[in-house]
């Protein structure tokens, strides 16, 4: 019996590359010996986030994500990183003795959820979204209304976040 | 859009507002001051704003339950734990006034974080969104990150900080990726609304069980559940006192709290599985804390590792899934929150100045020369092992006993032996106190907040001891 090969369309080869990429800039990020270019992987893995979002007809989430996470975040993380001499140079392993263990544990992790998602009903045809700009207006909307409590949180969440990061880097 | 709609029912994060108000304040009034004395001001206006926020809470308890714009609700379950909460904030606060000034001068950011933690964790305890639930996490997590790290010129404050952070983060990803799944499998945030889809058999059970694994592995990490409590000891030792105080206290109730909400309105419909799962963690929690707690000479690890056992305890009540449960483990937060901090307390008189920690042997001899001390000191060790008729003694007995209406008689049985255990330790305190000599003499440090803190809490201790009735009157429990 002659194997049946599932053609894939342009869409599934195009989502393919993107995971995979994205996927392997993740991975770089995490075991890159120098902090500069795990620094850069980041970028590469946010771009391919940015891409999947794309290939949603998600396009507002895509500039959204390039805009804020490459433009400005990453920037600044590749800044700091620069401007700082030790980390410049640094090439300090990333890996320890358990590292072996961990990946292992990641492994098994990935199995048991796989065989979760594979068992998905997952819906065959997606709902269709009004693609306008009234759905920008919507998502403003809903940020000041039904998630108004969870829009202040974030902002408290980035007041902490500046408060600590004063109290760590101002001089003892 | 609608204005109206948007400031209906807006006293339900009244706490809240008057919290994070006050951290602004706080800020404010430490750059405005012009010399160091009037640094003695911010934890004034800190209790100030802690108060108020606890008078803003007496005020909507005698409204009708309310829910603002589907992310904050004000039942009696989550007025009772943003209560516990702030209690502990206060207590900590008296506990930092006279501490602080020994070890680092940037007070404004210190309590302007506490402020904030505070919010973050009453926000959690009256959630009912996922994604609220996940940013009230983030807001008091990353402030007690930097709390616990406090103490700079001390590396195990700073140890104690990257470990907390590092292992946090981590727990984080596994809450959110949870809140993720469940929301995959039902299609909301509303923990609400996920009940009613979950229990219709809408939704997905593929995506609904690894959510649920998740989640729990979030939670068992916030409130410290073996086999997530590594960081525990560590962290509970290496920050400064009054941040353990108020941590130990203050995560346990908001994670607590958050819990038995996703639980109760989420998942009741699966209590039947979950139910076994929290079962064997409860278990495995009492009996490792316990254990490990035996051979502790610190009395701050002893005390961090008593917190584990207390998450066990407190994870007993759970498992039923009833209403009864729920109140059990409130009431245990609450009674949790006075007998801790105060032990903590305890523990800051005996500290050397420039140390975070203080053997037991410190504590020897000291009924002779300090009797007072010794005595609220017995009272929080026998409260905690649970000796009538002290605080303590009713906190584990309505946990048992919801335990046991619930058909889980075995479950309070290990519970009870698991208290058993921990009597040796507790009292081994209070052997040194009461029949050693001091090894050497020891000079209590006393500032006013901590004195009063102390007397508060022996108080409350004992009061609650007395009249559990009271107590159990004004708390109330969630779910049918």
């Amino acid at each position: 019996m002659p194997i049946e090969i599932p053609i894939p369309t342009v869409t599934q080869v195009i989502f393919l590359v993107m995971a995979l990429f994205t996927a392997a800039c993740g991975l770089m990020v995490v075991i890159s010996r120098n902090l500069f270019h795990s620094a850069l992987f980041l970028v590469g893995a946010l771009f391919g986030v940015a891409a999947i979002f794309v290939l949603l007809e998600a396009e507002f989430l895509a500039v959204g994500q390039v805009l804020v996470y490459i433009g400005a975040i990453a920037t600044l993380i590749v800044f700091a990183i620069m401007l700082t001499r030790g980390m410049m140079r640094g090439r300090t392993s990333p890996m320890n003795h358990v590292s072996g263990r961990g990946a292992l544990g990641a492994l098994v992790f990935f199995v048991a959820l796989l065989a979760f998602l594979k068992k998905v009903p997952w819906p065959e045809q997606a709902q269709a979204i009004p693609v306008d700009e009234s759905l920008i207006a919507g998502l403003g909307d809903k940020f000041v209304t039904t998630y108004v409590v969870a829009f202040e949180a974030v902002g408290l969440l980035l007041m902490v976040a500046l408060i600590g990061a004063v109290m760590l880097a101002r001089d003892r | 859009m609608n204005i109206a709609a948007l400031t209906a029912n807006l006293h339900v994060i009244l706490p809240e507002m008057v919290l994070a108000a006050f951290a602004l304040l706080v800020i404010l009034a430490d750059m405005l001051r012009q010399d160091e004395e009037e640094s003695r001001l911010l934890p004034l206006l800190t209790l100030a704003g802690i108060l108020a926020a606890m008078a803003a809470t007496a005020w909507i308890w005698n409204r009708p339950v309310a829910s603002y714009q589907e992310g904050a609700i004000a039942d009696g379950f989550a007025l009772g734990a943003r209560t516990v909460i702030l209690v502990a904030a206060g207590l900590a606060t008296l506990l930092s006034m006279g501490y602080l000034p020994r070890i680092n001068r940037q007070m404004g950011e210190y309590y302007a974080l506490v402020l904030l933690a505070t919010l973050g964790m009453t926000m959690m305890a009256s959630a009912t969104d996922l994604i609220v639930l996940f940013l009230a996490l983030e807001i008091f997590s990353l402030a007690l990150y930097i709390l616990s790290g406090y103490y700079r010129k001390n590396p195990r404050s700073t140890e104690a900080s990257m470990k907390y952070f590092l292992l946090g983060a981590f727990a984080s990803s596994f809450f959110v990726y949870g809140a993720a799944l469940l929301y995959g499998a039902a299609g909301t945030t509303q923990l609400r609304e996920i009940g009613n889809l979950l229990a219709s058999d809408h939704g997905n059970p593929n995506l609904l069980w690894p959510g649920i694994a998740l989640l729990l592995v979030g939670f068992g990490f916030k409130v410290s559940l073996v086999p997530f409590h590594m960081w525990t000891p560590d962290v509970y030792q290496g920050a400064p006192t009054p941040v353990t105080a108020f941590m130990s206290a203050g995560t346990k109730t908001a994670a607590f709290a958050a819990f038995v909400r996703v639980l109760m309105e989420a998942l009741p419909a699966q209590q039947i599985q979950w139910g076994w799962a929290l079962a064997v963690l409860a278990v495995l929690t009492m009996t490792v804390g316990n254990l490990t707690a035996l051979r502790q000479l610190s009395l701050k690890r002893m005390l961090a590792y008593s917190s584990v056992a207390n998450a066990g305890y407190i994870l007993v009540a759970l498992v039923p899934g009833t209403a009864q449960g729920s109140k059990a483990a409130l009431f245990y937060l609450l009674t949790y929150a006075f007998m801790n901090v105060g032990a903590l307390a305890v523990v800051i008189t005996l500290e050397k100045i420039d140390e975070l920690d203080a053997l037991q042997n410190r504590a020897a001899g000291l009924a002779d020369r300090w009797p007072l001390l010794a005595l609220a000191m017995s009272i929080f060790m026998l409260s905690l092992s649970g000796i009538p008729p002290l605080a303590g003694f009713f906190g584990k007995f309505f946990v048992f006993q919801a335990a046991v209406e619930g058909g889980w008689t075995w479950l309070a049985v290990v519970g009870v032996l698991n208290s058993a255990i921990s009597a040796y330790y507790y009292l081994r305190v209070m052997v040194a106190m009461y029949f050693h000599e001091a090894e050497e003499p020891v000079q209590p440090r006393r500032w006013g907040g901590l004195s009063l803190s102390l007397a508060l809490t022996a108080l409350a201790t004992v009061i609650i001891g007395l009249y559990p009735s009271l107590w159990t009157g004004f708390l109330s429990g969630l779910g049918g």
